[in-house]
């Protein structure tokens, strides 16, 4: 079990991380998910043991490992645990082979026993044919299998990784989310794993904690997140496409949304209602439920369409199976369903 | 969920827990005490001997006394005019060579630029030995020099006291202001003039509006390095002013300690520091509100050049001239009179004796060659293990240092390293030196004192140099950067183990070049070895200034030649191993 109690971490007078409480089970795949500035690679570091909680305690099954309140920690070398930088931190003067089997060394393994270990490891990332070779010498994707190679060669109980896919192009990081969660069923480590791309923890992840300004906005599986956000920022930033937040305001006579009334009952004034892409239609003329958009981009997944939409201060984006007739630039009736998904405060927590 | 697990059993804390303070709080405390230790407990024990009851007196005696004109005041005097002469001449020299490599069409820019930085390579005294052997005219007896040799009647003027210093400083301190001023205009780059010029702007008003703001802060630092270089320098004055009692400050304080008037030595020394320190400070204050513009601008490609047109030659011929007089001529006068019997007649007559030859009554008061004389081999033994003894404690002590404070340079721990380690920047060799005899002088608890020992070479040697070495480490652990150490923290490797197996390997080419840069400074400096030596524990640069101050100039040309080729080989090979960036030489 990996255990964090209100991990908090300043720098000076940032907060970087604030009463961070979560627990997963040993085995789980942790996503931190959140927009960049968020935290996640102070978190990540503290549970790596790089960094000092300035309160909290960070727990590994049942012991205390790092606790910020009174200002001691373990090691990082005796936490069980690796880490595979974002930038991958390979050592330049040593090749591949030298990369893997030094903290190997360190830890005072066997001649014997180490050489098979590395072999090993170089096989399952299939990397074995680039053993003598340096790390400027091989691509960046070899180069982040490397990286993993060797955090993962001394078998640490627990994973870390941040932002480890950020680096590679579009089909090589379809290909190692893959690889990464083969690997993390074979080895069964406790894997947390820091991005800022919510397919990657959608994909991924047992367990997801969605991160803004140094707080979990939610913690649960990505079932959860998608079906049952608690705030409007996990609504919006979670699900493909994400789902549409749209502020619905009082005026004399009713409720207004973008500029129209619309046969709305928001729990309170200045609410904001959350539309599932799938549920919104393309209208082929006004209703009473259709807002008047500027059309600005369409695209097809899948054998669908998506359709993106535009107003001043409004943006939707729906999910529909023809091509909408219009053009970019173009006015488009987008219709609303009768009932949003849900309904979230001005201030973001969620109220019905 | 997130609030479930606060409610849990009490926790278990893990096995082999361990307190951190802080991470690398412990390294940095050592780092610290050993910078207090040798730099801050000498300049503070040099300080308090002046403060005790014996030696309060000293005080009043040089700043007010009977002798305090001639003990300070005359020599303040002449020290502020070679700082103010020097700085200006060597931001006008170097200013100008600067501008003609980095901004015009001048040939042979490259050979310039490289010429340009030579003199800082040369020992100030081996250019002030040079100037004797021209120069010097009858008013002192024995030898003449080259020019009256040759018929001419050399002025006093000329041949000793202010002028020469100013010339021979000047000539050798310009480089160092060359080569700050053509780094900043190195930035101003060409889409910064070719925008002016879009703008409608002309020539003059390009220099004004555009080119002066972004170097006026190279040129206040260029300027207060080279007062600062300036008013410390030791060499030159001795050899050139002291034969006709003028005195500098750094020559009176030599005089004072070596005719055992310790606490005067002492004060004099304090008050050069202030002077010093005060300059640099200032010139600090002036250009620190400044933004620093070289990053803002970026890599501008330097397509165009300014063209000189009909000015190329003879502004070609204006920087020949300079560079030959700050490089060329010292160089082949020192070797000519290194072979030569009578200086006055520096290219005839050549002998080895000087060199190679046998002790002969004869010659010299029988004083043998360099490779018979055992004083001289004792000394280049003494001086060129001393300068590997401090590359190897600088090169070590820099990168403790600089690996200490890397990571987080926060706090105030860091902030004190830092400047404490900037300290000896602001005090001359020569009371640097004075400050660890008042402090390693006598015995210090159980410690017997260290005057006189190799040791106390070693650790002043690497104490004046901490500055160097520290930003040379600083360098070099950024190429290391944190992640590569951090990872192999990961893999539980001690710190011994993780700079032996990851940083060194990493750092070795920075290390070997940093290295050879304090050999070099160590083994041509004089200033702050001259209060040190002692006849056990000869140094070259020393011996060289005593033999020429005995009238052996032959014996003093020939080390100093030595001394020369040394430095300038290994500084080549630092470049070489460094592959240096010199932005201003590319096309
Ligand atoms: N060593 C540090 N010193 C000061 N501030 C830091 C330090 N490391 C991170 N921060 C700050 O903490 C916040 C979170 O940073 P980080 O954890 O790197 O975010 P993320 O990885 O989510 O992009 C940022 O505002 C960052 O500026
Ligand atoms: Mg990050």
């Amino acid at each position: 079990m990996l255990e964090l109690r209100s991990v908090t971490k300043r720098f000076g007078d940032v907060d970087a991380v604030r009463e961070v409480s979560l627990s997963v089970p040993d085995g789980a795949f942790l996503v931190l998910l959140g927009p960049s500035g968020c935290g996640k690679t102070t978190l990540l570091r503290m549970l790596a043991g790089l960094e000092m909680p300035s309160a909290g305690q960070i727990v590994f099954d049942g012991q205390v490992v790092s606790d910020g309140d009174r200002a001691w920690a373990v090691d990082p070398a005796r936490r069980n645990s690796g880490l595979v930088f974002q930038s991958y931190a390979l050592w330049p003067h040593m090749t591949v082979r030298g990369n893997v089997e030094w903290p190997l060394k360190v830890a005072g393994m066997a001649r014997p026993e180490r050489e098979a270990r590395v072999a090993e490891v170089l096989r399952m990332l299939g990397i074995d044919g680039l053993a003598r070779r340096f790390p400027n010498e091989i691509s960046g994707g070899q180069q982040q299998r490397v990286a993993i190679a060797r955090t993962i060669a001394p078998r640490p109980g627990v994973l870390l990784f941040d932002e480890p896919l950020s680096n590679l192009d579009a089909k090589l990081r379809v290909e190692m989310r893959t690889e990464l969660m083969r690997l993390h069923r074979a080895t069964g480590a406790t894997t947390v794993y820091v991005t800022h791309d919510q397919i990657e923890a959608m994909t991924m992840a047992s367990h997801v904690a969605v991160m803004r300004a140094g707080r979990v906005e939610q913690f649960g599986t990505p079932l959860d997140l998608v079906e049952r956000p608690e705030t409007a920022f996990v609504a919006t930033f979670v699900g493909t496409p994400p789902g549409n937040l749209v502020p619905v305001r009082r005026n004399g006579t009713g409720w207004v949304v973008g500029g129209r009334h619309m046969p709305l009952e928001p729990p309170a004034d200045g609410a904001q209602a959350l539309f599932r892409a799938e549920t919104l239609r393309l209208e082929g003329a006004e209703g009473p439920r259709t807002l008047p958009l500027e059309l600005a981009e369409v695209s097809t997944i899948a054998g669908r369409v998506m359709v993106t939409a535009i107003a001043p201060d409004l943006r939707l984006t729906a999910v529909t199976e023809a091509l909408p007739a219009a053009r970019v630039g173009e006015t488009v009736h987008i219709g609303l369903p009768e009932t949003p998904a849900a309904w979230f405060a001005p201030t973001g927590e969620r109220i019905g | 969920m997130t609030q479930a697990v606060l409610d849990d059993p009490p926790l278990r804390h893990a096995a082999g827990r361990r307190r951190w303070l802080a991470p690398g709080t412990g390294l940095k405390l050592v780092v610290l005490g050993l910078l207090a230790l040798l730099i801050v407990m000498p300049l503070l024990s040099t300080v308090l001997f002046t403060l005790t009851e014996e030696s309060r007196g000293a005080w009043g005696d040089v700043l007010a006394g009977r002798l305090s004109r001639a003990l300070f005041w005359q020599p303040l005097l002449n020290t502020l005019v070679i700082g103010v002469v020097v700085s200006v001449a060597c931001v006008l020299l170097g200013g100008f060579l600067a501008w003609l490599v980095v901004m015009t069409d001048i040939p042979f820019r490259r050979t310039i630029g490289v010429m340009a930085t030579l003199p800082f390579m040369i020992p100030s005294f081996a250019s002030a030995l040079a100037w004797g052997s021209l120069f010097r005219n009858g008013r002192l007896g024995g030898r003449v020099g080259w020019l009256e040799g040759m018929g001419f009647s050399v002025p006093d003027w000329l041949a000793w006291g202010m002028v020469p210093t100013l010339v021979v400083l000047s000539l050798h301190y310009f480089s160092l202001a060359f080569t700050i001023i053509a780094a900043a205009l190195a930035t101003v780059s060409s889409d910064l003039v070719e925008a002016a010029q879009i703008a409608g702007a002309r020539g003059r008003r390009i220099l004004m509006g555009i080119v002066l703001p972004v170097v006026t802060p190279a040129l206040v630092a260029a300027g207060s390095l080279c007062f600062a270089g300036a008013v410390s320098n030791f060499a030159t004055p001795a050899l050139l002013g002291l034969p006709v009692r003028m005195q500098t400050l750094a020559t009176r304080l030599y005089g004072m300690i070596s005719v055992g008037q310790t606490a005067r030595g002492y004060v004099i020394g304090i008050l050069l520091v202030l002077i010093s320190a005060a300059v640099l400070w200032a010139a600090n204050r002036a250009v620190s509100g400044r933004r620093s513009y070289a990053t803002i601008t970026g890599k501008g490609g330097r397509a165009k050049r300014f063209a000189l047109g009909r000015a190329r030659l003879p502004l070609l011929l204006v920087a020949a001239l300079i560079l030959a007089c700050a490089t060329v001529v010292p160089v082949i006068v020192l070797f000519a009179s290194s072979l030569a019997p009578s200086s006055a007649a520096l290219f005839s007559n050549w002998t080895v004796h000087y060199w190679i030859g046998e002790s002969n009554p004869a010659i010299a008061q029988g004083i043998p060659g360099i490779v018979h004389n055992p004083d001289i081999l004792r000394a280049i033994t003494v001086t060129l293990t001393l300068g590997v003894a401090v590359a190897g404690a600088g090169m070590a002590l820099g990168l403790l240092a600089a690996y200490a404070t890397a990571r987080s340079r926060a706090g105030w721990l860091s902030a004190t390293i830092t400047q404490v380690s900037f300290l000896p920047l602001l005090v001359p060799g020569i009371a640097f030196g004075a400050a660890y005899i008042a402090w390693a002088g006598a015995p210090i608890g159980p410690f017997p004192a260290l005057y006189g020992t190799f040791l106390l070479l070693v650790i002043a040697g690497t104490a004046y140099l901490v500055p160097f070495s520290v930003q040379t480490g600083r360098a070099v652990i950024q190429q290391v950067s944190g992640e590569l150490d951090e990872s192999a923290r990961l893999t539980g490797a001690g710190l011994a183990r993780r700079l032996w197996a990851i940083t060194v390997p990493l750092a070795v080419r920075g290390l070997a070049a940093g290295g050879i840069l304090i050999f070099v400074k160590i083994i041509r400096d004089l200033s702050l070895v001259v209060l040190l030596f002692t006849p056990t524990m000869p140094v070259m640069s020393v011996l060289a200034y005593r033999y020429a101050s005995e009238g052996f100039t032959q014996f003093a040309n020939a080390i100093t030649c030595v001394i020369l080729v040394l430095s300038v080989a290994a500084t080549l090979l630092a470049e070489r191993l460094q592959a240096r960036s010199q932005p201003w030489l590319k096309s």
